[in-house]
């Protein structure tokens, strides 16, 4: 039974901050941005978090500068794509670009080096009472509850019918008095906070260590689950989940056959899986006619 | 995508735009932002060799940039010229491990034509994907880099490993010089000669060929094409292994020439800043080769930075970056801004 929740709590570990910063990609994809540039964000948060720990010695502290820096890339990134027209795939790619270049600066500046960063101490965890789930920390307690949320404001709120309408029919939007433009904006801005959180969760959830391009395309999968769970949150959070669970099982795979199976193939499990649930979804789509059109990312 | 020269003021604009952003960046993080462009100008092009060392780094790039360009005027997104790059490379550098000891005569040939397969099989399967399914390429090709990645780490520490190597970095042994088209400076005539061939094979095939001109027109309007007759299957699939093919190609240039080996890791930002050359040159191959010197000279300034300015090679890093945020960008703001800078108010 011990196997199981180790098994559990692994996964959750690793699942969360993918599923927070899905959330990001679900609340940008309603508004009409396909948001390549979650990785880079996620790692502006990873970074933030655990630099603003080592440097203020508060978590709160820490997760506010977090959250205020991954608001201002989202923000850049809205306004590149939306008052510059840019593409939003090469504009999420350089944003990606900015997160991984400008985090390894920032570490650089501050220590000289390009060592990872430990931190004293991450995000609170929840403690005895929780049994062996207790060394799991409090954001992934909250992420059930971020998750529903986000459905209920999607789906359930008069800003969640706005928001699809600014990402499905702008003209629409603009009938009836709402600004797309903004309506976008406001989404981008709160999945940076979400981006932050899941950054946060991912360098000081465990380990509580930011090292160089840590993310190792997190950022891109989250994009995928958003694909894969056809942008609905809880769909896309399960899809996330699913990654995350194939990355593991990967992990206790090795630890099983030992040295048979070679430790970098199995690595590369969770980047499989998520090339496979993307043809899932292509598939879906209506496989090869949707081939000769436009791809859904390209009809912005 | 407008494909004439007339967008270079505009690209011009967007890199001083980029540059704004990374000095501000630069300041944030505590660097002197006019220390830091100087630096990176003189590393780049200023110094002695400044140029040899922009050719050497830019003639790889090139290869892979024209490439990018072909799936992009094709209009598929295949951003995973990394991955190809590495699985050339790979596959060029298991041909010569095999085959170690033949006359170079028949090495070379069979190195090159197994890295441009490794490639272009690397760009085939999304393409195949893409055009059967429906499977979006940005994300297959994205996570075919990193998959390329780990099987360049696996192939450096298992199959290939160099067994004198000092650990610190996997790495495949130090190719004999027989096998080499040049030193480690880099600059040969013979990778020159095959970067001029490449130049004029794409910009035959782009410009002078039925192919090139239902490329491009499908990167604009796919429907029109497929009315037209043209088969979108053959045009998309073989312009997704042209590209795959000339990443490859540059991989086995590396492999051949100034890197020697394959390393784990090895030249990691290439794929991004390929794709990056192939948009800012506007898709044109003339103009491809001008700006793969351009970047080639940042490349090598991230080289120059840390060892002899003592400065993060992350800065190149940021400024790339920077230019892909901005260089997309088409109408609005900026179009204002130069219509009001030539207009006399």
């Amino acid at each position: 039974m011990t196997e199981f929740h180790e098994f559990m709590v692994a996964i959750l570990r690793s699942g969360t901050p993918l599923v927070y910063v899905t959330m990001a990609g679900v609340i940008a994809q309603r508004a009409g941005v396909w948001h390549l540039g979650l990785e880079g964000v996620m790692i502006i948060g990873a970074c933030a978090t655990i630099l603003g720990i080592v440097l203020t010695g508060s978590f709160p502290a820490a997760i506010a500068i977090a959250c205020v820096l991954c608001v201002a890339a989202s923000v850049l990134l809205w306004f590149v794509i939306e008052k510059l027209g840019a593409n939003p795939i090469i504009a999420g790619l350089g944003l990606t670009g900015l997160g991984i270049g400008g985090t390894a600066l920032a570490v650089q500046a501050l220590f000289g080096s390009l060592a990872a960063v430990t931190a004293p101490f991450g995000v609170p965890r929840l403690g005895e009472a929780f049994g062996s789930y207790g060394a799991l920390s409090i954001f992934v307690l909250m992420m059930p509850f971020v998750v529903w949320g986000m459905w209920v404001l999607l789906r359930r709120t008069r800003f969640g019918l706005r928001l699809a309408a600014a990402g499905e029919h702008p003209l629409a939007a603009r009938s009836v008095g709402t600004d797309p433009g903004r309506t976008r904006l406001i989404a981008l801005a709160s999945g940076g906070v979400l981006c932050a959180i899941g950054g946060a969760e991912l360098a000081a959830g465990g380990l509580t260590i930011f090292a160089q391009n840590m993310t190792a395309g997190r950022g891109f999968m989250s994009f995928a689950a958003v694909i894969f769970g056809a942008g609905h949150p809880i769909a896309a959070a399960f899809a996330a989940m699913f990654f995350s669970l194939v990355g593991v099982a990967g992990i206790r795979l090795q630890l099983l056959f030992g040295a048979s199976i070679p430790h970098d193939v199995l690595l590369s499990l969770p980047y499989l899986a998520t090339i496979l649930g993307v043809w899932i979804s292509g598939r879906m789509r209506g496989g090869a006619k949707a081939a000769t059109e436009a791809s859904e990312l390209r009809d912005y | 995508m407008n494909l004439g020269f007339g967008a270079i003021p505009r690209a011009l604009a967007f890199i001083v735009l980029a540059l704004a952003l990374c000095g501000v960046i630069f300041e944030l993080a505590g660097y002197s932002a006019l220390l830091m462009f100087e630096a990176i100008l003189e590393g780049a092009f200023l110094r002695a060799g400044g140029w040899a060392q922009s050719l050497r780094w830019g003639l790889p790039l090139f290869i892979t940039a024209t490439g990018v360009a072909i799936s992009f005027r094709c209009g598929f997104f295949n951003i995973g010229a990394q991955g190809q790059f590495y699985i050339g490379a790979i596959c060029a550098a298991f041909v010569t491990h095999l085959l170690a000891g033949a006359p170079a005569a028949l090495v070379l040939p069979v190195t090159f034509l197994a890295g441009m397969a490794g490639g272009a099989l690397w760009a085939l399967w999304p393409g195949y994907l893409r055009l059967r399914s429906g499977t979006d390429e940005v994300i297959t090709t994205l996570m075919g880099n990193f998959i390329a990645a780990l099987v360049l780490v696996y192939v450096t520490s298992g199959p290939l490993k160099d067994p004198s190597g000092t650990g610190q970095q996997a790495a495949s042994p130090l190719l004999p010089a027989v096998y080499r088209i040049s030193d480690s400076q880099g600059i040969s005539p013979a990778i020159i000669g095959i970067a001029a061939a490449v130049a004029l094979a794409m910009w035959v095939l782009v410009n002078r060929t039925p192919f090139g001109m239902l490329a491009s027109l499908a990167g604009r309007n796919p429907t029109m094409v497929r009315f037209q007759g043209a088969r979108l299957w053959t045009l998309g699939l073989s312009s997704f292994v042209i590209s795959g093919a000339l990443a490859g190609l540059a991989g086995t240039v590396e492999l051949l020439g100034p890197t020697g080996r394959i390393a784990s890791g090895f030249l990691p930002g290439h794929g991004f800043t390929a794709v990056l050359i192939a948009l800012v040159a506007n898709l044109s191959v003339f103009a491809t080769a001008v700006v793969s010197l351009f970047f080639g000279g940042l490349a090598s300034a991230a080289i120059y930075l840390p060892i002899l300015a003592g400065l993060p090679a992350a800065a190149i890093d940021i400024f790339n970056a920077a230019v892909a945020l901005f260089i997309t960008a088409k109408s609005g703001l900026l179009d204002r801004l130069l219509r009001m800078a030539k207009l006399p108010t």
